[in-house]
């Protein structure tokens, strides 16, 4: 199977939740390719299944019917420990909610998924992201001592402290002042530009969008359009026309 | 808001669950001591109605509640003629009754074991017995001198029928005697006995005879009345010709009272020990409680903020989660209750059917006040525990539902400062306590209680210290730093859930470090003053001198060869010393007092220690010191008998052998309850085989029931046995606070899973697989539980120690042993607790839906 380049992929992806009546349907085959050192917005109005396909994508939700793979691994098919190890040591996660740990330090809270998968951390890595998200003065803190803004970084920090496949955030700047969401989002380009990271962003920020190289727009659990090298407006245009096109149904 | 608390409070009725469950066993404990006694008591009550069906009027000696020892007078035949010629008596059924007359197995030729139901002698006139009661089954009732008729039961035991010959103990006669069996008894209803009693029925002569030394003299009558005349008129009239010494009751009343003075004997023991364990598990639920409704109300922050913010008073939020807790008092207490009736009705049955006592009727009662108390006591605990954190919960702003108000703990500093001042003021009160040597017991034990209180108060500031130190023990790996620091997160709840468990650990630590102080004395005491190799005693009876060894017995053992010397000791129980009921002190005479200072240790302190004369009195010094009596002061002591003057001429060293008590002279023992020896210590001579010389004192002695000859080891092996039993007994009744404790860590788990359900869920989702969840769990409890046992045994064994020091001072025991090992078996047994602990909790994390769990809105 030709996966080269190709850092997570979906084939045909089905997910319905409920049964008889009262059946909702999520995502309806949705076909969808994230290239390696992309970095790809899934956007969408609510309840159109874009952090479904997130969560179907990291193997945290199980899927009805179609693939998911992580490079050449197979997400579909495995069980429990399978899918630990897979978001140990291949998959990053930045959360809306900045989910640390609170007894914690950033340091530790940074190097947790390493300490888990029982890895030594490269120092030289580290750093490096340590000084790109100015947390070099804030290693020791506890969480409770950091503003929003510093947990978040420290959180972005975390998912790529292990340099992971790709890394998936959700809504990563949604409890974010403006200023503070920049900030996340700078990092998040740069770790793509410089460090050739593969990163998807679930949003509805065209704003934070405009970040992205390529932005996948869903409806109804279909994927509706892409848009490369997208700009705020055309992010805002498309987002418009994909509402009025619902007005018509 | 009261409707708001109830949804609230279903649903929460998981979290809740636990908690009830502390309530439960508390209230279940108490209100299953109380209806366990009623329940024996109805028993009882049934089984002294039948006997008294027949009797209108019963008439008795006075006895006077402050004495309960005091020998009862005895009526005489004029007494009795006068009370049968009043107007309106039928019948007439004189008491001739004696204890400790006891029948021997015919076939082994052993006396029937005693210490069980009693073992009766009663005198029945020729034509039987007018009440009814007793009816002839076989035979004749006995009428001349060497006959005599037995119950049914009885006969059974003593495996003889009619015609047979059995032999008799007399305890006034102090040996037993042979008679022909002539008829055998039962009782009313076909039953084979009352309670398990024997029964040994004398002509009324030679009753009156073995048991008095003379004809005519009787303990009571009863009577019954002529048609016409009521219990209570014939009562009245009796009561008018009766000396002062007796009282004359209804049957109805008199069997209300022996029933009530029975089941009380026996269900005080069952009482005084379910109850301070009902104490110790709702002390125990107490923290519980506190802990979960404090959780619950941080959980609740939100919405009680909420409520705050539409209007809602302070009084009302308070209000709201008291109501809760009344809920969950009402139904812990309506549980509790129920496991009482259980505890109790179960108890009643096992007591009702133990060896041969089959108590009449069945069933569970359950007093009024019974239930009053079970509610009263859950309510009142419940609430009491729930007050705190309901003040907190109305301290919640409004705010906090506008937006994420980080729970700030205050600091610890407050905390710091009280728990040092009452550490110290414990710490002073023991000092002083042991400083003050003499009288400082109850100091000590002060101190002990306040001690408790410091350990809780400072107990979160030691959580950190104390969890980190442990956890370089069991934090293994990732999963086991996390369970570390979740542990130590929140010093508060993690030392309120600690201290539950600690409470239970510290009472067996100090119990068991005063009990091995006081086996280890006596023991050595034993060893190094008891010179005597054998000891002849009595088993667990009251050795007040109606069981023991005759004189004539102790005389044939000092003529054997191999004897050396031989004390002999006749002893009375709870004397009164100048007016005052003295429980404590035991009064003893010594038929050999020189013996006594060669072989048990009893050393000369000051005055004179010889063979008393008639009216002096030896004392042991911490006895006369606390009394403030001096050489040549008189002290009035009342015996069963009789209450006289003794002067003091001597003193004795205290020791655990020689602790409160008084030695009177020979003469005195004509006042004790009975004339028989309870205990005689035989000093075997240097050289003389001492196993043989056992063999022929027991040939001596095997006539006397109840008496057993033990040598040295065995004698240690008794007091050591005894001991262990007790301490074991604590321990097993403890552990049942240690449950709930558990219970407690488990409740904590769960509630902090919750709190921390979008952690988990992030901590699995960045790959921490679901083994390492568990193992995580696990360590955060067996920190919690392991902290618990670590501050248990560290508060227990100081207590234990002050309070051993406080005894040796009273000369109670001679120094201070700490178990060691049972110690570090203590905090071993409850970290491995733990583990048990977090099972569900854990088993419930691992589970957790990921998704889920990082979800927001």
């Amino acid at each position: 199977m030709e996966t080269t380049g190709i850092a997570a992929r979906a084939e045909g992806l089905w997910k319905r939740y409920g049964s008889g009546e009262a059946q909702v349907t999520a995502l309806a085959g949705v076909d969808v390719a994230l290239r390696s050192a992309e970095f790809t917005a899934v956007m969408g109005p609510s309840g159109s299944g874009k952090s479904t396909l997130m969560h179907c994508l990291a193997g945290l939700d199980t899927v009805s019917a179609g693939e998911v793979f992580i490079g050449s691994t197979r997400v579909t098919g495995l069980r429990d420990a399978g899918l630990t190890a897979l978001r140990r040591d291949q998959i990053g996660f930045v959360f809306q909610q900045f989910n640390l740990m609170p007894t914690l330090s950033a340091q530790e809270n940074i190097l947790l998924p390493l300490t888990i998968a029982g890895r030594k951390p490269d120092m030289a890595w580290f750093d490096t992201i340590v000084d790109t998200l100015g947390l070099r003065d804030r290693l020791s803190h506890k969480p409770t001592e950091l503003s929003g803004g510093q947990q978040q970084r420290v959180a972005c920090a975390r998912a790529l402290a292990g340099r992971p496949a790709v890394v998936f955030a959700d809504e990563p700047t949604g409890n974010l002042d403006s200023r503070s969401g920049a900030e996340v989002l700078r990092f998040l380009r740069e770790a793509v530009d410089a460090h050739r990271q593969t990163i998807v962003m679930v949003t509805h920020d065209a704003g934070a969008a405009s970040y992205a190289d390529r932005v996948v727009f869903l409806k109804d659990g279909q994927i509706i359009s892409e848009l490369a090298a997208p700009t705020a407006d055309a992010v805002h245009d498309q987002l418009k026309s994909l509402e009025t096109s619902g007005d018509g149904r | 808001m009261l409707r708001a608390s109830l949804r609230g409070l279903l649903d929460r009725k998981l979290r809740l669950t636990l908690a009830v469950i502390a309530i439960v066993l508390g209230v279940g404990f108490f209100s299953g001591a109380l209806v366990l006694s009623d329940s024996l008591g109805a028993r009882f009550k049934a089984m002294f109605a039948s006997v008294s069906t027949n009797v209108a009027v019963q008439v008795t000696a006075r006895t006077d509640p402050a004495q309960p020892s005091q020998k009862p007078p005895s009526m005489t035949q004029a007494e009795l003629d006068r009370v049968a010629a009043v107007d309106g008596v039928g019948a007439v059924s004189p008491d001739v009754t004696s204890a400790f007359v006891v029948p021997y197995d015919t076939q082994t030729g052993k006396p029937l074991p005693g210490g069980g139901p009693p073992q009766l002698g009663i005198g029945i006139g020729a034509e039987g017995d007018p009440m009814g009661v007793l009816s002839l089954a076989e035979g004749r009732w006995p009428t001349g001198a060497g006959e005599v008729a037995l119950s049914r039961h009885t006969a059974a035991q003593a495996h003889a029928a009619v015609g047979r010959q059995v032999k008799v103990f007399l305890p006034r006669l102090q040996r037993p005697q042979m008679f022909t069996v002539v008829g055998v008894a039962a009782y009313a209803g076909g039953r084979d006995s009352l309670g398990g009693e024997t029964v040994v029925l004398l002509p009324m002569a030679q009753a009156q005879e073995a048991f008095y030394g003379r004809t005519g003299l009787y303990d009571g009558v009863s009577l019954t009345a002529d048609a016409g005349v009521s219990d209570e008129a014939l009562r009245d009239r009796v009561s008018a010709v009766l000396p002062a010494t007796f009282e004359a009751k209804t049957g109805k009343q008199s069997s209300a009272d022996q029933a009530a003075a029975v089941s009380d004997s026996i269900s005080g023991l069952t009482k005084w020990v379910l109850t301070p364990f009902a104490g110790v598990a709702l002390l125990v639920g107490i923290f519980l409680i506190f802990n979960t409704f404090n959780v619950l109300v941080t959980q609740r922050a939100r919405e009680l903020a909420m409520m705050r913010a539409l209007g809602a008073s302070r009084g009302q939020v308070t209000w709201s989660v008291l109501v809760e807790a009344l809920i969950v008092g009402v139904v812990g207490g309506t549980l509790g209750l129920g496991l009482g009736a259980l505890i109790g009705g179960g108890g009643s049955w096992v007591l009702g059917n133990l060896g041969d006592a089959k108590l009449p009727g069945s069933g569970i009662t359950v007093g009024l006040d019974t239930v009053v108390y079970s509610y009263a006591i859950g309510i009142l605990v419940t609430v009491v525990a729930a007050l705190l954190p309901a003040l907190r919960a109305s301290r919640v702003p409004p705010l906090a539902a506008m937006r994420e108000i980080a729970v700030t703990d205050r600091p610890l500093r407050l905390r710091a400062a009280v728990g040092v001042v009452v550490g110290l003021g414990a710490a002073a009160l023991i000092v002083l306590g042991l400083r003050a040597q003499d009288d400082g017991l109850s100091m000590v034990a002060a101190g002990c209680g306040v001690a408790f209180l410091a350990a809780i108060v400072l107990g979160p500031l030691v959580t950190r210290p104390v969890g980190r130190a442990v956890g370089l023990l069991v934090g293994w790996g990732v999963a086991g730093s996390l369970g570390v620091r979740n542990a130590i997160r929140n010093p508060r709840r993690t030392a309120v859930t600690a201290s539950a468990l600690m409470i239970g650990v510290m009472l067996v630590t100090a119990a068991s470090v005063v009990a091995t102080s006081f086996k280890e004395s006596v023991v050595r005491a034993l060893d190094t003053t008891l010179r005597a190799e054998l000891t002849a005693a009595i088993g667990f009876q009251q050795p007040d001198g109606r069981i023991g060894i005759s004189s004539a017995a102790v005389a044939r053992i000092r003529q054997l060869p191999e004897v050396q010397e031989v004390v002999a000791m006749h002893l009375a129980v709870a004397p009164r010393l100048n007016g005052e009921t003295a429980a404590s002190i035991g009064v003893g005479a010594i038929d050999n007092v020189p013996g006594a200072q060669r072989t048990m240790g009893m050393k000369r302190v000051s005055g004179e220690v010889r063979a008393l004369n008639a009216g002096e009195l030896v004392a042991d010094e911490n006895t006369a010191k606390a009394r403030n009596w001096k050489l040549g002061d008189t002290v009035r002591i009342a015996l069963p008998g009789a209450e006289r003057p003794y002067r003091l001429v001597g003193t004795v060293e205290a020791s655990p052998l020689w602790a409160n008590f008084l030695v009177v002279p020979m003469p005195a023992v004509a006042d004790f309850a009975g004339p028989l020896i309870p205990q005689a210590m035989i000093d075997v001579r240097d050289g003389a085989d001492v196993a043989a010389t056992q063999a022929k004192v027991e040939e001596i002695l095997v006539d006397f029931p109840s008496v057993t000859v033990e040598d040295k080891s065995s004698t240690t092996r008794q007091v050591t046995q005894v001991v262990d039993i007790a301490v074991l007994i604590i321990t097993v009744l403890l552990s049942l606070a240690m449950v709930i404790a558990l219970l407690g860590i488990l409740n904590t788990l769960l509630l902090s899973i919750i709190e921390r359900t979008r952690e988990l869920g992030m901590l699995r989702a960045i790959g921490l697989g679901r083994g390492a969840v568990v193992r995580m769990i696990g360590t955060e409890a067996v920190l919690m539980s392991a902290f618990g046992g670590l501050l248990g045994v560290g508060v227990g064994l100081g207590i234990g120690v002050a309070l051993a020091k406080a005894l040796v001072y009273q000369d109670a025991i001679t120094g201070v042993w700490v178990p060691w090992w049972q110690l570090v078996a203590a905090v071993v047994v409850a970290a491995v607790a733990g583990v048990f602990a977090a099972i569900v909790p854990a088993v419930r994390a691992a589970r957790l839906n990921v998704l889920r769990a990082i979800a927001y809105e």
